[in-house]
């Protein structure tokens, strides 16, 4: 799978990596829904440090589409649920 | 992947917006071409708009720092002359006009990491456009004219989605370069008129509690200050 971090760069993950992005990003909603600006901070810190270690970063001259998009590291708790509020209504289930 | 997959949405829709995807790569490539020297041009600009905001930013620091020099001189010769009272007015701008430069210094610093992050994009953006040029030619001579379609399509959205990360990058950076040139141009006016104790006004971020706090900590510097000016002068 290919990740990008907005602003940053691309990566890819493979296999538990992948797992492991998955759990980060339960915690990181848990943060988003309880408005936890610490919390926030901290779990999107670690998604984007799980992409950074776990992950192979893509060469300058290797041109694909990523399969996720994440936020930039500088974002913030407010520009998230900006994220969401856009989030197209007829998408949420 | 629920949070992330629905940020990529949004960020993608916003990342489509900043460039227009194109369908036909025989016209991307003539198209994406120009779009490539524009948002390069861009992203120079961009940089040279961050340092320069930079710039200013340090020469504000020299002259607040010569300022409270200047204070502090003048609260030396108020207690010389036995007013007490006028060297108390005197440090406690000086403390003040301290906090703000510990302000701008953070600022700066912050600026210069937006100023590495962006050279760092525009050097990959600009690889990425290399290695297009040349990959499209291989792909090309290797494959079937459909095939070679295909294949040229997909680095093209490759690159494409690198243009409007750099494009996002700049957004951010401009943001940012514009905020701080507000934050700059408040505290110039404030220094030209000399009202710089309503501190809590400038950034907008003071609470009740901060501005309490940072009066208590200019307060306990201003005493400090004249402790030891009492005793320079008297030595003197």
């Amino acid at each position: 799978m290919i990740v990008r971090i907005a602003t940053e760069g691309q990566y890819e993950l493979r296999g538990q990596a992948l797992d492991e992005l998955d759990s980060a990003d339960d915690a990181l909603l848990d943060a988003i829904e309880a408005g936890d600006e610490a919390a926030f901070a901290r779990e999107l810190a670690h998604v984007l440090e799980i992409v950074r270690t776990r992950g192979r970063r893509l060469d300058d001259d290797e041109l694909e589409e990523s399969d996720l998009v994440l936020p930039p590291p500088d974002t913030t708790l407010e520009e998230a649920r900006e994220l969401f509020r856009s989030y197209p209504r007829n998408l949420v289930t | 992947m629920g949070v992330l997959s629905r940020m990529t949405t949004v960020l993608k829709a916003k990342m489509n917006k900043l460039v227009e995807r194109w369908e036909d790569p025989r016209e991307t490539l003539e198209y994406s071409y120009q779009r490539q020297l524009e948002l390069l041009q861009k992203v120079r600009r961009n940089l040279a708009e961050v340092a320069t905001s930079r710039k200013r930013l340090e020469l504000q620091v020299v002259r607040l720092r010569e300022t409270a020099q200047r204070l502090e001189a003048q609260a030396r010769e108020a207690l010389a002359a036995g007013r007490e009272d006028l060297a108390v007015a005197a440090l406690q701008r000086k403390a003040e006009l301290l906090q703000q430069v510990e302000g701008i210094e953070r600022q700066a610093g912050e600026l210069e990491a937006e100023q590495k992050k962006l050279e760092t994009a525009e050097a990959r953006l600009r690889a990425k456009v290399e290695a297009f040029r040349a990959q499209k030619e291989v792909i090309k001579a290797q494959y079937s004219a459909a095939e070679a379609q295909v294949r040229i399509g997909e680095a093209a959205s490759g690159l494409s989605e690198e243009l409007a990360d750099v494009g996002l990058a700049v957004e951010r950076a401009q943001q940012k370069t514009e905020s701080m040139r507000a934050r700059a141009a408040a505290i110039d006016e404030l220094v030209a008129s000399g009202a710089l104790d309503d501190r809590t006004a400038i950034g907008g971020t003071g609470t009740g509690i901060e501005a309490e706090l940072a009066r208590l900590k200019a307060s306990e510097q201003v005493k400090a200050d004249l402790e030891r000016l009492k005793q320079e002068v008297g030595r003197g």
